[in-house]
């Protein structure tokens, strides 16, 4: 990647509040124009690093570079950064006139031009017929759009948000967030987004970065991250219902690498050397997406390379054109599977579950780290 | 269930009716005395309504050498409330904007940055923990070298300093009830810290700023012990000349509660200018 691309580059990013650490060495470069998620569990810190890169807090080591210039020390104000808050932080006492106006006569800017600007902002954003009323009289999305078009009108190099979309219902949550996305397209800025909401992370960002305890995870694209989950931990973040994670013992016999549960044993002579690097050997961690479980059927055109697994079903969960089901193997242990509604399960029946042993994720399970 | 809310109701109305009488009382005798003859002071039984209602004690209260009758003979030496009532009017509203805007300015840093520490707000509240007169003697040997005794000046600074540490802790409510997230907001749209101080927190807390300065000048109009203490001629404040209209021979009444009436005028059209805030202020930032 070029060079001028990139927007913002952090550098071994800390920070600490009273010992404890809030982000540790967090490194990442932001590209122009894209749409970049952080996604964790609150607590993870990932509103700490919205905030640093906001200015509003002072980072306790690292650096944060915009186009290249060091702007670690500079104050908020110098920034022109657009920061969108979770409750939207509107001056209540003002009208929505002045709400959008604030910055640009902070800026002093001349009347006319604020005057042009914030018509034009507000024309964009349809916010004309409520110009004159106070902003603590609006509904959350109309709220919400002055928000969003109070940091447009100062024209800032990026905008970061904060979980906007908390305070909203789900229905109206999903029309908002499709709301976002086009705006995005339509201002073509650079936005950050916080959420700890992987599906609004994952339809809204063109990368993600997972976060979890001040750490990254992995930065990717939602494929990346649903497909090559880099840790056990965005492996079990990521997905709903999530990854099942199964213990699995690791086995050379007659000089073929194997991995074994209780319940069947997979040949994984292919991925032997990444395996062989592990800390914990021989014990290891085996992934399976809900959706990688397939009923097995003798009619259905079933590779015989895949692995086969009788279960008894414990629970079933209709999700309209989908199903979840739980289902216990023989040795006890519980899977999750997603299965598309086309015939009836009863709870108690028994059933065989197929798999392909090439598309399992194997983890480390004392590093955490993904086996590929 | 129909009966329980009546008797509810009728509890409700009885407390405040209850508070209201304990309140109005004093207020309502007052007023009748101040209209009442010096032989219907003390009478017994007492009366509510003056038998010989009369002006009197409210004219000598301005033209005290004035021969109207009984009572212009009794206060023939006392000075015009004309003086004393201009003096309150410039120590207390002097006094009172001191106090808030410092107030204001203190509770901020303290609020936003923690200034001076997690101690001075309590500290700040010592001032109110000893028994005033217990800064009387030393403050009245500074004063007397400062040359600050008997003058404006020498109250206004006393009533700024006594009176702070109620308009920081009431001011640093409501500042602390202001979301930080709306002046992060302000200053990341460019303002200044002095900017977002004075074009957002301000406004957003002014119903506060009215309820605190309201306080604060109650307390300042009525206060008695410094002013008894540190004036003698010129700076005389109303309570200390309402305690004027005293003979040999006991207390003038009449003429007290004349004054006492003329005095509250200012506060109840201050607190009736203000009174929209006061809603705001008792609703929104006290009771969260």
């Amino acid at each position: 990647m070029s060079k001028e691309q990139i927007l913002i580059r952090l550098e071994e990013l800390t920070k600490e509040f009273n010992g404890t650490v809030a982000v540790q060495d967090l490194s990442l470069e932001i590209r122009e124009r894209e749409f970049l998620c952080f996604l964790g569990p609150s607590g993870c810190g990932k509103t700490t690093t919205l905030r640093m890169i906001a200015g509003l807090e002072r980072p306790t080591r690292g650096e944060i570079y915009l186009r290249d210039q060091r702007i670690t020390d500079w104050p908020p104000q110098r920034r022109n950064i657009g920061f969108m808050f979770q409750n939207y932080a509107l001056f209540h006492h003002m009208s929505v006139y002045d709400n959008l106006a604030f910055g640009l006569r902070v800026r002093g800017i001349s009347r006319m031009e604020i005057e042009r600007r914030v018509r034009s902002i507000a024309q964009a954003l349809e916010l004309e017929s409520v110009l004159h009323l106070r902003a603590s009289r609006l509904d959350l999305s109309t709220m919400q759009r002055v928000a969003l078009a109070r940091i447009l009108v100062i024209e800032p190099q990026v905008l970061l948000l904060d979980e906007p979309l908390n305070n909203f219902r789900p229905g109206l949550r999903e029309l908002m967030r499709a709301e976002l996305k086009r705006w995005q397209y339509q201002f073509g800025r650079t936005m950050i987004y916080v959420t700890h909401d992987q599906e609004e992370a994952m339809t809204l960002g063109d990368r993600i970065v997972v976060m979890n305890a001040g750490r990254v995870e992995q930065v990717g694209t939602p494929d990346e991250v649903y497909w090559h989950p880099a840790t056990l931990f965005v492996a079990s973040f990521i997905g709903r219902p999530p990854m099942n994670l199964i213990p699995v013992e690791y086995r050379i016999s007659e000089g073929r690498a194997f991995v074994r549960s209780p319940d069947f044993e997979i040949k994984v002579d292919q991925r032997r050397s990444i395996i062989e690097q592990s800390q914990a050997l021989p014990h290891l961690i085996l992934g399976i997406r809900p959706e990688q479980l397939r009923i097995w059927d003798p009619q259905g055109s079933f590779p015989t390379s895949w692995t086969r697994l009788p279960v008894q079903i414990d629970l079933v969960r209709p999700l309209g054109r989908k199903l979840i089901l739980d289902v216990k193997t023989p040795s006890g242990l519980m899977l999750q599977m997603i299965v598309p509604s086309t015939r009836h399960f009863a709870p108690g029946e028994r059933v065989e579950v197929a798999f392909d042993p090439e598309q399992i994720f194997l983890f480390d399970p004392q590093t955490g780290r993904g086996l590929y | 269930m129909h009966k329980r809310t009546w008797v509810s109701g009728l509890i409700r109305w009885g407390i405040v009716l209850a508070i209201s009488v304990l309140t109005l009382t004093p207020v309502v005798w007052v007023l009748s005395l101040s209209f009442k003859p010096p032989q219907e002071w003390l009478a017994y039984p007492p009366t509510l309504i003056p038998r010989q209602p009369t002006l009197e004690n409210y004219l000598v209260l301005f033209w005290p050498g004035n021969p109207v009758g009984v009572v212009s003979e009794m206060v023939r030496t006392a000075e015009p409330v004309t003086r004393a009532f201009i003096n309150s009017l410039i120590i207390v509203p002097i006094s009172t904007a001191l106090s808030i805007i410092i107030g204001f300015l203190a509770a901020y840093g303290i609020s936003r940055f923690r200034a001076g520490g997690n101690f001075l707000p309590f500290s700040v509240l010592t001032t109110r923990m000893f028994p005033p007169i217990a800064f009387a003697v030393p403050l009245l040997v500074y004063y007397r070298s400062l040359g600050l005794i008997d003058t404006h000046l020498g109250l206004i600074l006393m009533y700024t300093t006594f009176t702070l540490a109620f308009s920081l802790w009431m001011i640093k409510g409501f500042i602390d009830s202001v979301p930080r997230h709306i002046e992060e907001a302000a200053i990341l749209d460019g303002a200044s810290r002095w900017r977002v101080m004075f074009t957002i927190t301000l406004p957003l807390i002014r119903g506060g700023l009215a309820a605190a300065a309201l306080f604060v000048f109650i307390m300042n109009w009525t206060e008695f012990l410094f002013a008894l203490i540190f004036t003698s001629r010129f700076a005389v404040t109303l309570p200390v000349q309402v305690s004027r209209y005293a003979g040999a021979v006991g207390r003038y009444y009449g003429p007290q509660a004349a004054l006492g009436i003329v005095a509250s005028i200012p506060v109840l059209v201050a607190g009736y200018m203000i009174q929209r805030y006061l809603v705001r202020a008792f609703t929104f930032g006290l009771v969260k």
